[in-house]
């Protein structure tokens, strides 16, 4: 629609024009009684970023489960209450000193409660943000919407205050937000610059449990410690995720963080199953044939090293852009190279055959010095 | 016949490179764009940010500290002229001047050590060809006849803005008879004034684009000769010419201007590139008007028409080379407020949408990028009146102009250069619009100012940094993908 466009006629200014007011009086500046500010360190687009609720829950509406659970919870403190306050009076009835304690004892009881509800909420709306942050990234990467990228940089930037080591990277992006860099280039610099020491560290903790798992599994007594174990491993491994990529889960927060891990491995473990689930399988079997519970750890490693991965996916920040999405492949020759001696450590990440190669070297020295083991 | 020779000559050609390059990566970039492009300040940038390691954040390599070391090598080419980096970076950071056009063809080598990300070490060798922009414009006449290219440069010259500088040539042109004796003195004559016409267009304030051939403009060694010395005439029929004539003695030349300069020009250089970037002075355009815009288009069109761009293969690499990325580029970006780049690429998509949609469906990837290859301008809010109008900081270049005012190339000003349209379209046909001329000398539209190179700022390393728009982006999308 060629319809007249807005537009101003071309006009040049001399930096010391008298006629022109001063532009952008955000704060008092120094300078204000200069009629052209130059614009620094991107103010332009200095918006208020606030974190959109709306998209965090998208039905609102009362089911009969929830007002169920509501109701039930609404009596259940009914009773609390009740039962608190007659004990209480009842004290105070016996003994007035015996009475004051109770009293201080339920105030500080409901203080500790309000104190880890509200922490409680934070982390779920930590947990939601984090989320939402995702999803916007991969937005502003296809849209390579600028403006978008800046503030979600911003964010992340606050997000990730707390880190020490990201230090040096937070400078070098907060520097980078004032130059002109486009939407998408933008988001996948962030993931570049603040993503890389984490995703390092978080391979790191993967591996490192799925090792602990593999060996307990294969050395425990009885199927109800390792179960234990598997799950406990699990939990404090999504945990510690949870601290290293920001979100600092609670207790809610870290159920239904596992929640949706759990959806998400539901989800993707048909997609999984392809690349290298066969493999896996295969190097089971070959295992298992030399010996039954050596092949229940490594079964046992590659599920937790799995959850450890779709654990990430669910609590990074950022989608994988510019940086490799970590393979199953990869975080186990790692672990199995550590266990059958350093030198197959360096295998190149990319080629899923040298992994599985490496795989099966680092268990067959693993199954010797288990058989040594068994035999002494 | 000759078509094929031709071809089995390049396809040897490619055969002994691709044996080179296996052992030995190389990439050839091709910078391209029609004079005053930005073509020499871009490979300066270019050159000094991988040498020296500019702010790159957007080029991975360099961002993450995978590139150990950059350093010019010598240039493989022995017949062709060393691109004069040290003199054109002097120029910038000292005189704060922008280097001279380019006269000829030159090239430069910059060998590149970094670590892959499966951490080996290997060097990749870039060489860069720049060339000037008005030879591009020779490239379409490799498949003209004279007749065909004399009748549409006529046309052309008869056109409304060019006629006024074309008076002098067509004047005498209506006293040749082409098929009369032929002459020196007269082909002498009217190949002077033709290129006097050329010349008023490229040098006049309307930015023409179009003006094959374009050895006239820049002859370099071969001025003088024979082959430079034709001219369009009026013809009025087809067919072969009469032996002897006027007619048939333009006609040969212009044949040997084909074989002696666009050929060797096409075989030697411009076939052989892997990576191509096209630079375009649209804003340049965008101030002349209307006319000079659908002349960059038409220009731009037949120049994008040469490249042979598609997917790189095993088989096109052993037999012919072709360009698997293209970056159009809007050069000079640093002209206009950030907040209308995203215009700016629009107005360069439009102008080359055909070119574009080509070379994707033969499998090149394409982009198009507003990039200020060196950022001359700082960024600035005015308040005038109600109205807060974006601008630009910078210091004109001597001479410049807008709204009556002459800038003396010391002062520093803040330049609003006008709204660019949403829609393209409404540059491009200004009938539409409800106002008169799109940039009448009196209320124009737009008015972009030259500025000076910038005062540098130092880095650490104590060289100084030459800032930059989006120069990361254009080197991470043509090189970015051979440094993994």
């Amino acid at each position: 629609m060629s319809k007249v466009w807005k537009h101003r006629p071309p006009a040049a200014f001399r930096l010391d024009h008298g006629r022109v007011i001063v532009g952008k009086t955000r704060k008092t500046s120094p300078s204000s009684d200069h009629p052209v500010q130059p614009t620094q360190d991107a103010e332009f687009e200095a918006l208020a970023i606030t974190i959109d609720d709306s998209a965090r829950s998208s039905r609102r509406g009362l089911s009969w489960g929830v007002l169920f659970w509501l109701a039930l919870g609404g009596l259940l403190l009914l009773a609390m209450g009740f039962a608190i306050t007659g004990l209480i009076t009842g004290l105070f009835a016996r003994n007035q000193e015996l009475g004051w304690i109770g009293l201080a004892l339920a105030i500080l009881a409901a203080l500790s409660l309000v104190v880890i509800g509200v922490r409680e909420t934070i982390g779920l709306m930590r947990l939601a943000t984090v989320e939402n942050l995702r999803e916007r990234a991969a937005e502003t990467i296809l849209g390579n919407d600028r403006v978008e990228a800046r503030a979600l940089v911003r964010e992340l930037l606050h997000l990730t205050r707390r880190m020490p080591r990201l230090a040096r990277a937070r400078a070098t992006l907060e520097g980078h937000l004032a130059e002109i860099i486009d939407g998408g280039d933008m988001v996948r610099l962030a993931e570049r610059e603040l993503m890389t020491p984490l995703d390092q560290q978080a391979r790191k903790l993967i591996s490192a449990a799925a090792m602990r798992v593999s060996v307990v599994t294969a050395l425990s007594p009885r199927a109800v410690v390792d179960l234990l174990f598997v799950f406990g491993t699990a939990l404090s491994l999504v945990r510690r995720l949870g601290f290293l990529y920001g979100v600092r889960p609670g207790t809610l927060s870290l159920a239904r963080l596992i929640r949706h891990v759990v959806m998400h491995l539901a989800m993707t473990g048909g997609l999984a199953t392809s690349d290298s689930l066969i493999q896996q399988m295969l190097g089971h079997g070959v295992v298992a044939k030399l010996s039954a519970r050596l092949g229940e750890g490594v079964l046992n490693g590659l599920l937790t090293a799995r959850f450890g991965l779709a654990a990430i996916d669910i609590i990074r920040p950022l989608p994988f852009a510019a940086l490799p999405r970590p393979t199953l492949g990869d975080l186990m020759s790692e672990v199995l190279g550590s266990f059958g001696g350093g030198e197959e450590r360096r295998a190149p990440p990319e080629s899923n055959l040298a992994a599985a190669d490496v795989q099966l070297c680092g268990l067959k020295s693993l199954a010797d010095s288990k058989s040594v083991k068994f035999t002494s | 016949m000759p078509d094929l020779i031709e071809q089995i000559r390049l396809a040897t050609q490619a055969l002994a490179e691709f044996g080179v390059h296996l052992f030995n990566p190389t990439i050839r970039l091709g910078v391209t764009g029609l004079s005053r492009a930005g073509k020499t300040v871009f490979i300066t940038a270019l050159v000094h940010g991988l040498v020296r390691g500019g702010r790159f954040p957007v080029f991975e390599a360099l961002a993450t500290g995978r590139i150990a070391r950059a350093y010019l090598a010598p240039q493989p080419d022995d017949a062709v002229s060393r691109f004069d980096y040290e003199s054109h970076i002097n120029a910038l950071v000292d005189k704060r001047s922008w280097p001279t056009s380019t006269r000829q063809i030159s090239e430069l080598r910059v060998v590149i050590d970094y670590q892959s990300l499966s951490e080996y070490q290997r060097t990749l060798t870039l060489d860069i060809v720049d060339y000037p922009g008005e030879w591009l414009l020779d490239l379409p006449l490799l498949t003209k006849s004279y007749e065909k290219w004399a009748s549409e440069s006529l046309r052309l010259s008869r056109q409304r803005q060019r006629a006024d500088f074309a008076k002098d040539w067509h004047s005498y042109l209506s006293t040749l008879n082409p098929e009369g004796m032929e002459d020196e003195q007269q082909a002498l004559t009217a190949t002077r004034l033709f290129t006097e016409y050329l010349r008023a267009c490229r040098d006049n304030n309307y930015a023409i684009s179009l003006l094959p051939p374009g050895r006239f403009l820049m002859p370099g060694d071969l001025a003088n000769t024979p082959a430079l010395t034709f001219a369009p005439l009026e013809l009025s029929g087809e067919g072969p010419p009469p032996a002897g004539s006027l007619w048939a003695m333009m006609r040969r030349r212009y044949e040997s201007y084909k074989s002696v300069v666009v050929r060797p020009f096409f075989r030697d250089h411009f076939v052989r590139l892997d990576r191509q970037i096209v630079l375009v002075d649209a804003l340049a355009a965008i101030n002349a008007g209307p006319e000079a815009l659908l002349d960059l288009e038409q220009a731009l069109g037949q120049v994008l028409d040469c490249f042979q761009t598609g997917r790189k293969t095993i088989l096109s690499a052993l037999l012919r080379p072709r360009i698997d990325r293209l970056l159009l580029a809007a050069a000079k970006a640093d002209q206009l407020h950030h907040t209308s780049h995203d215009r700016l690429e629009t107005i360069l998509k439009r102008v080359t949408e055909h070119a574009m949609a080509r070379a994707e469906v033969a499998g090149a990837q394409v982009d198009v990028v507003a990039l200020a290859a060196i950022r001359a301008t700082r960024e600035a809010t005015v308040r005038r009146g109600r109205q807060e109008l974006p601008c630009v900081l910078g210091v004109p270049i001597a001479g410049e102009t807008m709204a009556g005012e002459i800038f003396d190339g010391e002062t520093e000003v803040a330049i609003f250069p006008g709204d660019l349209p949403n829609d393209p379209d409404d540059l491009l046909r200004p009938k539409n619009r409800s106002r008169g001329s799109i940039s009448s000398p009196q209320s124009p539209d737009f008015r972009f100012l030259r500025v000076r190179p910038p005062l540098l700022e130092f880095t650490e390393k104590g060289g100084p940094a030459l800032p930059h728009i989006r120069l990361d982006r254009a080197l991470q999308f043509l090189i970015g993908d051979r440094l993994v």
